[in-house]
């Protein structure tokens, strides 16, 4: 992270504009076509936003489903808790995720079981920032930076890592994304994302049944919240005492010394609670 | 460098639920299937390992599988139908569970998947890393490192493969 920094700061760029600049030289691709790949994703991540947004059938195994439309209904209600941003995050981060378990097509950011986080943060910027798709692609750029760091010095698998991995990469993504996107400085975004991958180091990868579904979705929801409270520390000006670089190595630390039960085996964790247990036996019976 | 492109964290593009469980599992699948020269195999004997033979109906890990071997890509909507496509198409398939780890590969996600169409008859060992990146470690026998990204032309990566790997004397299935 130190040295992308450096980059940006030398060159006076955003990290989504160091991405593309490296992207392009590597692939032999101008600009302007990796752009357009790049949007043709976030075109395919808001299909699955709208798709799972009113679908209120339950995915094939009956354990997921309809939670995404039940967001809607609350937030159309017009009392919530946490605001229109966090809300709209959440309820489009269940969409995606709702949308993956049914086996529906979505983008992988940075992993299928973690795909709703970013969807989730985006789409709600757009709706309640007036944030156009260039912006949003804009934001995918700084996303793939931060991954590409997190996925090459730690892991962004459950097997591998754990759910810190993958929700906690996902929302280390999206905190960063949300501070580029809201004017912050490349340095605030870089302590954006260490902020909320902090925050899930030591999270299991635990799902009932083997199934992306219990307790993954809900903690793509959850994700969003935890990335917009550090997009927004990270704007007040706040750092994170251990830089970011010592976070992600902590990550692929507290990943290897994770046992294998904890570690997408669905042998321990809530897979192997009574009610997690009777599901699977349920399921495969 | 395992992961050298922005497209390979935002990415890939892929039918649910899991980038390791189902996306990397179809691109071992599918690199079997041009490996085969682009031929849907007429039998195929898949070992699954660890978290892939403990998880693998959940995360349709054996439907990507198949799907691949059929030549569906990640993407693909009939992955879901896969065993029901193989089994109209004829295809004698089985998979093997073994819940302990891959004696050739250190990695949760590991998969042998034997093979034969026509006189092609291979066997190919694939380990799937998350984020729908794949390494095919293992090609009839002889030890390799291959990455595999889901937006690799995987059949020119099976043209530029050594000789001495597409030979295959062992006939049993």
């Amino acid at each position: 992270m130190e040295s992308l920094l450096s980059h940006c700061e030398a060159k006076n760029v955003s990290i989504a504009d160091a991405m593309i600049g490296k992207e392009s030289e590597k692939a032999e691709m101008t600009r302007e076509d990796i752009f357009h790949k790049m949007k043709d994703r976030l075109i395919k991540m808001q299909e699955a936003v709208e798709a799972g947004k009113s679908d209120g059938s339950p995915a094939p195994s009956g354990i997921s489903g309809g939670d995404a439309l039940k967001m809607g209904e609350y937030i159309d209600r017009g009392d919530t808790l946490s605001g229109s941003l966090i809300t709209g995050a959440m309820r489009y981060a269940m969409a995606t995720s709702e949308c993956n378990a049914r086996m529906g097509v979505i983008v992988a950011t940075p992993t299928a079981g973690s795909a709703g986080v970013l969807p989730g943060i985006l789409f709600s910027l757009r709706d309640n920032d007036n944030y156009s798709l260039d912006a949003l692609t804009n934001g995918l750029f700084t996303a793939s930076a931060l991954g590409y760091i997190i996925a090459n010095r730690s892991f962004i698998s459950g097997a591998a890592g754990g759910c810190q991995a993958e929700v906690g990469s996902a929302t280390a993504m999206a905190a960063g994304v949300i501070v580029e996107l809201k004017g912050g400085t490349p340095r605030q975004a870089v302590h954006g994302t260490a902020m909320a991958m902090k925050s899930l180091l030591g999270l299991v990868c635990d799902p009932v049944g083997g199934l992306v579904e219990v307790p993954c979705i809900k903690r793509n929801v959850i994700g969003t919240s935890i990335a917009f409270s550090s997009a927004d520390m990270a704007l007040a000006g706040i750092e994170s005492r251990i830089p970011c670089d010592e976070v992600i190595e902590t990550m692929y630390r507290v990943g290897s010394e994770m046992p294998r039960t904890l570690r997408e085996t669905s042998l321990g964790g809530l897979a192997t609670t009574p009610t997690g247990e009777g599901i699977k036996r349920k399921l495969y019976s | 460098m395992e992961f050298q492109s922005c497209f390979d964290i935002i990415g890939p593009v892929m039918v649910g639920p899991s980038s390791s469980h189902t996306a990397g599992a179809a691109s071992i699948g599918r690199f079997t299937y041009e490996l085969l020269g682009r031929c849907k195999p007429e039998k195929a004997r898949i070992t699954l390992y660890d978290s892939f033979a403990q998880t693998y109906q959940g995360h349709g890990t054996d439907k990507a599988l198949l799907g691949g071997l059929l030549g569906m890509g990640p993407e693909d909507t009939r992955i879901k139908d896969a065993l029901a496509i193989a089994s109209d198409e004829n295809i004698d398939y089985s998979f093997l569970l073994e819940k302990d780890q891959c004696p050739y590969y250190d990695h949760p996600n590991t998969t042998i998947i034997v093979a034969e169409a026509g006189y092609r008859h291979v066997k190919v060992g694939g380990v799937s890393l998350g984020g729908g990146l794949s390494h095919i470690f293992l090609i009839n026998d002889a030890e390799t490192t291959i990455r595999l990204s889901t937006d690799d032309d995987f059949r020119s990566i099976c043209n530029r493969l050594p000789l001495y790997m597409l030979t295959n004397d062992k006939r049993e299935v």
